[in-house]
């Protein structure tokens, strides 16, 4: 329907001399924001179905249920409009609802509250609700720790969130929430991610209010059948926050190796390894060539590395909570794919491949369109976990280099691959799809050693710095900057091929030896001046005795 | 006593606060005119106070009497009995500085190679849209040819969800809930030195072509931007673009104002 501009004039003429009752309904408060900003996740009704809601797991918000997860009302309460207004003003983090505290103004929040609230007939029908009162915190310290800790177990925090807290629990797999969707437990050490915020008074919250329409429940009632004390609860919260480092982790440009004299750590969780600096690098969805991935397990990856001149070792660290495969996941792989699979399904688009032709117009090989050959992974098949490190086939002078989405046809990149179960392997990559062998099994190959434990991966790569006379294999050389990119998956979560997680490029420093000038210039600048002082003073005390 | 009344704690003082103001007061400024700051480079720190202090030297040398009065301090300090203890604690203290700073600036450091990237660079005239010829300059965005761009805003506005979202972000300030994971870091929309620079062709290149689109000086192999006329028809992009400049409050830039031949 399209229409023209002559039709254009009388209706904006008609709108001019609308009755009343048709501004009005135009001028519900908030509707207008909301259609605009909210509607496309949470939809026009509000049922959470917003064209953008298929791409999004967990779900955005369906208003029409009254169910809230961050409230500060009991348990199955409606929220308080200040939690509504939290909500809005800091998101959600870990999810897809950004904060809007630097787009919308006050009025315009108490406005979108109202509207929020009237897609729902609960908030008419039942009395306004109140937040609960909170006992002020208790002051922590190891002791509280340690009770905290007992209490994390009888109260079966661990159940879900795990024994160390990242979210691998017995029962993790098979979490739902009200409408039947699959719901990760949290990892507890990522406290950045927390949905209802990462401190110890919101972590508290959350433990006595509960996330309503999650499997997460509200633990006040031990409190009421005196099975645990509100102080006791507070150690949990306590506990919990101190599972999280003080700070979320900074992301830095450089992963330096360190240089080591004699032997590297020999193995993955040799104590050599403890000295060594870590480096955190964020990985999110595969969002840019089909089939897209938009739900990824791993967020972020650890890195240390170390060299000793001859060779390089990494020490790769990240939070999984499945060793895939694994059949108690098997569930889960399939509601997540049964949810998520959808939101990439070309039908709507279905670009001649052949024709696209985007090669000639830019310098990399442009439509990485043959990736869509790669198959999306089945409901029934078991996958892997894996890690995939690339560099560039040789170290660059200026500041080209390959593709950072696994390299294409005119500069493939050089590739490290694990998987679980499997020992490395050194590869040729020419995009996400298409993989071959590199070198072989000679001495100085790729050697890796992996460990899984509590919804933990750690995982050692080793090899030499020589490239071995191998063609299209990297020399790693001290002293450079060396791009390096991570690539992880998660089998159980139906993570496989051009499905995973990635990451940009960064660079790998292998220190140089310390040069003896670096500590000779600065003891020869104190002497100096040491020297020049003394001179000084001397001459302007014989001047003065001269003078006298 | 007024030490205030001595040029050689004027001096000092001046000194002083040029280093508050350099390095503490200058990073403010920007934030006066809502713009984002950062801190003053040291070595452009080290430059000012050269500057500074080479004025001061002028000032206090500029007569006689007041250089005596300047030395004053200093030359008791070197030759006063009862200032001994000050006298071999700064002989001490100096060097020490001294060495410090020169281990600072030998030390190994560490930094990423400089990226130079053209963030807008120059179109090509012409490009070929899933095998298409398609001619760039002069082209205008086919959906406003009728008037209205209501139906292409809510199309759009569809296409974006379920697309571009997770890197540019709900409020099209480049910050979506993926953002974090690239370098560089995905486009603000809402950034007056996006969109309303550009013609509607360019964003339409910039969108079917993607990263591995971009010529070299844009840095190709580090854009995580899709080439979306992989996955988009041409139809969805122009209704994309429409919602982009709509929902942003931002006219795209007229063929009139970029001159004949592009941007």
């Amino acid at each position: 329907m399209r229409r023209s501009a002559s039709l254009a004039v009388p209706f904006l003429a008609a709108l001019l001399l609308a009755p009343a009752s048709l501004v009005a309904q135009d001028a519900v408060p908030g509707k207008a924001e909301y259609d605009r900003w909210c509607a496309g996740c949470h939809g026009v009704d509000g049922k959470g179905d917003g064209p953008g809601a298929t791409t999004m797991m967990p779900r955005p918000r369906d208003f029409t249920t009254g169910r809230y997860q961050i409230r500060s009302t009991p348990s199955g309460a409606l929220p308080t409009d200040e939690d509504l207004t939290r909500v809005i003003l800091d998101g959600m983090p870990g999810t897809a609802m950004p904060g809007w505290r630097d787009h919308f103004g006050e009025a315009e929040v108490r406005d979108l509250v109202a509207y929020l609230k009237s897609f729902s007939p609960f908030f008419e029908s039942q009395p306004a609700p109140e937040a609960m009162e909170m006992p002020s915190a208790p002051g922590a310290d190891e002791a509280a720790l340690a009770e905290g800790r007992e209490f994390y177990q009888k109260i079966e925090c661990n159940k879900c969130h795990g024994e160390a807290g990242r979210g691998d629990g017995p029962s993790a797999p098979t979490l739902e929430d009200d409408d039947d969707l699959p719901i990760r437990a949290a990892d507890l050490t990522e406290n950045w991610f927390f949905n209802g915020g990462g401190s110890v008074e919101e972590i508290h919250e959350r433990l006595v209010t509960g996330l309503n329409g999650t499997p997460m429940p509200s633990f006040q009632d031990l409190i009421a059948a005196e099975f645990m004390t509100e102080e006791q609860l507070w150690r949990v919260a306590q506990y919990v926050r101190s599972l999280a480092p003080e700070e979320p982790p900074v992301v830095r440009e450089v992963v330096r190796a360190g240089r080591v004299e004699g032997d590297l750590p020999a193995s993955v969780d040799d104590a050599g390894w403890d000295l060594a600096e870590r480096y955190y690098v964020p990985l999110v969805g595969q969002v840019i060539v089909r089939p897209r991935w938009f739900s990824p397990t791993v967020d972020g990856v650890w890195v240390q590395a170390l060299h000793n001149g001859s060779e390089l070792a990494l020490r790769l660290v990240w939070h999984d909570p499945s060793e895939s495969p694994d059949p108690q996941w098997d569930e889960w792989q399939s509601k997540v794919l049964a949810l998520m699979a959808p939101a990439d399904s070309p039908a709507d688009a279905s670009p001649d491949t052949a024709a696209a032709g985007a090669s000639e117009q830019g310098p990399l090989s442009g439509s990485q369109a043959d990736t869509t050959a790669v198959a999306a992974a089945s409901p029934g098949a078991s996958y892997p976990d894996a890690l995939a490190v690339q560099f560039p086939r040789s170290i660059p002078d200026g500041m080209e280099r390959p593709y950072f989405l696994m390299g294409d046809d005119r500069d493939p990149v050089y590739l490290w691959r694990w998987e679980s179960g499997q020992q490395a392997s050194e590869l040729l990559a020419r995009g996400l799809a298409r993989y071959e062998p590199l070198g072989g099994s000679q001495p100085g190959a790729l050697v890796a050693e992996a460990v899984f434990d509590q919804g933990e991966w750690r995982l050692m790569l080793r090899r030499t710095l020589d490239a071995g006379g191998i063609e299209d294999r990297l020399g790693f050389e001290p002293g450079r900057a060396i791009p390096m990119a991570l690539f992880a998956w998660d089998g159980s979560n139906g993570e496989t091929g051009a499905q995973g997680a990635i990451g940009s490029w960064y660079f790998l420093y292998l220190d140089q030896p310390t040069a003896s000038s670096v500590y000779v210039t600065p003891a020869l600048a104190t002497l100096l001046t040491a020297a020049l002082g003394v001179v000084l003073v001397r001459r302007a005390q014989r001047r003065a005795r001269n003078d006298a | 006593m007024k030490p205030l009344r001595h040029p050689f704690w004027q001096a000092v003082a001046i000194l002083v606060i040029a280093y508050l103001l350099i390095a503490y007061g200058i990073p403010h400024l920007p934030q006066l005119v809502g713009m984002e700051s950062a801190p003053v480079p040291g070595s452009v720190v080290l430059q000012y106070m050269v500057t500074v202090l080479v004025g001061v030297l002028i000032w206090v040398s500029d007569s006689d009497e007041r250089w005596n009065r300047f030395l004053e301090p200093v030359r008791a300090t070197m030759v006063d009995g009862d200032k001994r203890w000050l006298r071999l604690g700064l002989l001490i203290a100096l060097p020490l500085l001294v060495g410090l700073l020169a281990f600072r600036q030998v030390r190994q450091t560490v930094a990423a190679p400089p990226s130079l990237r053209s963030i807008h660079p120059a179109p090509p005239s012409s490009i070929t849209f899933r095998g298409r010829p398609l001619n760039l300059a002069g082209l205008d965005n086919p959906l406003r040819a009728d008037g209205s761009v209501a139906e292409d805003y809510e199309e759009g506005k569809r296409v974006y969800y379920q697309n571009c979202l997770p890197c540019h972000g709900d409020g099209l300030d480049g910050r979506g809930h993926f953002a974090h994971g690239f370098t560089p870091a995905p486009l603000p929309f809402n950034d007056s030195g996006t969109i309303p620079q550009l013609t509607e062709s360019f964003v339409f290149w910039r969108i079917a072509k993607g990263g591995p689109g971009l010529p070299k000086e844009g840095a190709p192999w580090n854009s995580a931007m899709p080439v979306w006329e992989d996955i988009l028809t041409e139809e969805e992009i122009w209704a994309v673009i429409v919602f982009l400049y709509e929902q942003t409050g931002a006219t795209p830039r007229t063929w009139a104002e970029a001159g004949e031949g592009g941007e």
